[in-house]
Parts: C-alpha cells; structure tokens; sequence
C-alpha cells in the first residue's frame, strides 16, 4: 500500500458519516407546494421567488403566500377564518386547508421529516 | 521502513471501503416513494399516504375510500339530514327510532366506550353542543349561552346508559337524549377506511383526516414518522414512529373555538359541568383502534390532568400525553418512551404505569 493509498482510504472513511448523513437521515427542506380546488386536480409550484398565488375556491378567492420555503394562508373569504389562523407551513408534509372553500395546500419535499402530522 | 501488519488484507479492505460508498450511494432516493391523495369529506380534509402501490391501485382506492367516507359523513352526520338526524327525531318524538344495523353497531360501540369512559365521552349531548354553537361549520360568535340554559340541559343528564339497542331499534327513557358522534364517528370512519384498503390489498396506508390518523404497515423500510404539532406554538411538539397497526388521536382546544370578550370557548364541552372543559390544552392517545383513540381523546380531556390514568385504563388505553393549562405535560412511561421531543420539555409530570 503506497502512501497515496493510505490518503486516498483515510479521506474516503472520513467521509463516510457525511454521505450517511447525508443520504440516510430524513433531514430535508420542502421543495413545492401542493395546492388543490375542490376535486380538481393539484397543482405542484415551486417555493421560489417569494410571491402571493390566488386560488379561486366556490366561494371566492383565497391567497396563498409563499416566503422564505414557507407558505400561508394570506386570505380567504370564509367567515371563521380557521385557514388563516393556522399559520405557516414550515416543513415538508405539513398541510392546511380552507373547508368552506375546498382548497389545501401542503409542502412537499423529497424526504419529509414526517409523514403525517398529527393535531 | 517496518512491513505493514497483513498487508495481504489491503485489496480486501479496499474492495469493502469501495463497497461501502456504493451501498450508500444507492440509498440516494429519488424522492419519496409515497402516493398521496387528498380529498374533502367528513368536514374536514382527509390525507391519504400509500407505500409500495403503483398508481393506478392507488387512485383507484382513493376514489373509493372518497366515496366511502363521503356516504358515512352523511349517514352520520349530528345536524344534516341523515340517518343519524332520522334517529335524532324518532328519539325525540317518540323516544324510539329505527336503524340499520350498521348505525346500530355503531351507536353500540358509541355507548360501550361511553360507558368505559364514565360518561366523559358522551355521545348523547347532541342538545348541549348544538346549544353552544357547534352544530355548524364555522365557528359561532357572540357570547356564551344562557347560564340557566346549560344548567337546564346538564340537569336532565343524557347518558348512553340510557339507551337500549336491540332488534334493529333504539329506545331512551331519558328525553334528553340526542347523538353527536362528533367525537367518534370520524375514528371509525378510519377504522372502515383501513378495512376497505385492506380488502384491496393495500398493506402500507396512512388515513389521516384532519390530523387525526390511523396507520398500517410500513413506509419501505422504515416504520411512519408522525409528528404531533404543538398545541400552542407553530411547530412539532413531539414525533413518534409507529409499530405497523396504530392510530393517534389528538383532542385540543384549538381544533374549534370561538372568543368573547378575551375569553376562549372550544367544542370540547364536560358533560358534567356543562361548559367547554377547562383544565386541558390537549390529550393525545394511541391505540390500535380509530375509534376507540378518537373517543378516548376526548374522555382524558376532559377527566383533566388528575383523573385521566384512571380514565385511560378503563378504556384500554396504553399510550397517552396530556398538555395542561401551564403547558405541564402529562405522560405514562410506556408513552414517554417512544416520544421523541423537538426541544427537551420545561415540565413532565409523570403518570404510574397504566
């Protein structure tokens, strides 16, 4: 075993815990959002750039709002509002929907932290 | 220079060093290899996850198990025509109602885990709910009912040992008795909903409807991950990995409420008091079946963060987590053990075993 053999294998077991890491652990962000009408198909966007989507329900129009790899209900013209209190969605598999107006969105990713969210 | 030790083990230590790095590689999925539907029903959003089906299958018991669970919400439902609202004014006209055998079984569970639960799921304050608002879809404004109203209703006491359910009727002798199977009928629901997948062969599954689910087998090699959100700050409070055939079930006041004048009324209400139960924030319960967490979350919200072991063992119940009013949280040991928290928990109260 030359010296070169030696290097090439020390650096090669050193970056094994990487690549476990790195491909073992479910450690992803979300890539796109998932948004659905009523029983339309979805619509799959990407988290960039920042920007307000408007989705038109049956009862009129709510808007989503993407920033930072998150996304929101912004408004929607449901009296209770339950859509928009719930917040941002953070992490890949987390959804919310707006029921009077039949619309979800959830993020997406390729290795969700979760595969369900329970509340 | 000194010869190495065994150098004759150096191609194979790097055959296997090479080796390694491939088997690894390969692990670098494409994504993730989950079907996933959703659709509206049962008033709420229901998420659908499949593991190991090809896609065709895979719509094809989403579109079922839409059809289904639509048919349930209405046969079921606590103020909608329906077969439930039929028996609702049979009970209340005459004290008697026919029903099919499937709403008869289900009224039957409904009132055997009532009975575990000493009353505190009650599933026969359908007049108490509906006095507070919550026989709607959006949640009610304004104040709280008439204190001499709610007394009036708590007085009558409906209790589902009330009830009799033999040859395809039910009959109360208390006159106050009304259905809301709120706190059950979406359990199982998800119970019916993993039969029907089940009988379509389907063994990796999660039905998750509005954040409560039920999950079997397994996601590839892995068991399901279930994060439990917070109940009130953004984010998992805690995860959980799942042992092939189990359900969790949360209850919170968050889930449907309203507020007057600074103060916060959920749908959650102590059939004993009356009012929206008042020592918990939520009560998360795991147990094989749908049905039984769902109506058992609502019992341990309710007995609060003193009486819930007592609850949860008459109900059969082995793993449980309870968030108070002061953000305490409430655990059994079994349950703490396969809790996972995001950030170590400022208070743990710890229950005896169950």
């Amino acid at each position: 075993m030359t010296r070169a053999d030696r290097v090439l294998m020390a650096i090669v077991l050193c970056t094994l815990p990487l690549l476990y890491l790195h491909f073992w652990t479910d450690q992803e962000p979300a890539t796109v959002l998932r948004m659905q009408v009523a029983d339309m198909d979805p619509t799959v966007t990407p988290l960039t750039p920042d920007r307000h989507v408007q989705l038109a329900g049956p009862i009129g129009e709510s808007i989503i709002e993407i920033r930072a790899g998150q996304a929101r209900f912004l408004d929607s013209p449901c009296p209770g509002k339950v859509c928009v209190h719930s917040g941002w969605l953070r992490e890949a598999g987390q959804l919310a929907a707006c029921l009077p107006n039949r619309i979800s969105i959830q993020l997406l990713g390729n290795r969700p932290r979760f595969d369900a969210i329970n509340f | 220079m000194p010869r190495p030790a065994l150098p004759q083990l150096y191609p194979l230590l790097r055959t296997l060093t090479l080796a390694l790095v491939c088997l690894l590689a390969a692990c670098n999925r494409a994504g993730d290899p989950v079907y996933r539907d959703q659709f509206f029903a049962f008033g709420t959003l229901i998420d659908l996850s499949l593991h190991g089906v090809d896609t065709p299958r895979a719509e094809q018991a989403s579109r079922a198990l839409e059809q289904a669970f639509t048919q349930m919400h209405s046969d079921w439902h606590a103020w909608q025509p329906g077969a439930l609202q039929q028996a609702n004014a049979g009970l209340a006209a005459h004290g008697q109602a026919s029903v099919d055998p499937a709403m008869a079984a289900l009224i039957q569970e409904a009132n055997r885990l009532s009975t575990l639960s000493n009353g505190l799921f009650n599933p026969v304050i359908g007049r108490l709910v509906a006095l507070w608002g919550f026989h709607n879809d959006e949640p009610p404004q304004g104040p709280p009912p008439a204190a001499d109203r709610i007394r009036q209703l708590v007085e009558q006491a409906p209790a589902s040992t009330d009830v009799r359910v033999d040859d395809g009727q039910i009959r109360s002798r208390n006159p106050a008795v009304r259905y809301d199977l709120g706190a059950f009928a979406k359990g199982h629901a998800i119970d019916r909903g993993i039969e029907q997948l089940e009988e379509l062969g389907i063994q990796n599954a999660i039905i998750n409807a509005g954040g409560d689910l039920r999950a079997i087998g397994r996601h590839g090699n892995r068991p399901w991950r279930i994060g439990i959100r917070d109940p009130r700050k953004p984010g998992v409070l805690a995860s959980i990995e799942l042992a092939g055939d189990e359900s969790v079930f949360t209850s919170g006041d968050y889930e449907r409420f309203y507020e007057h004048e600074g103060r916060r009324y959920h749908h959650i209400i102590d059939p004993r008091s009356g009012y929206p139960a008042g020592a918990t924030v939520s009560a998360t319960v795991i147990h094989p079946v749908a049905a039984t967490a769902d109506a058992a979350a609502t019992a341990l919200f309710v007995a609060g963060p003193d009486a819930w072991p007592a609850i949860a063992r008459q109900m059969g119940v082995k793993y449980v987590m309870l968030v108070d009013r002061e953000g305490r949280i409430h655990l059994n040991p079994a349950m703490q053990a396969r809790l996972k928290f995001e950030s170590e928990p400022e208070a743990i109260v710890m229950s005896e075993a169950l």
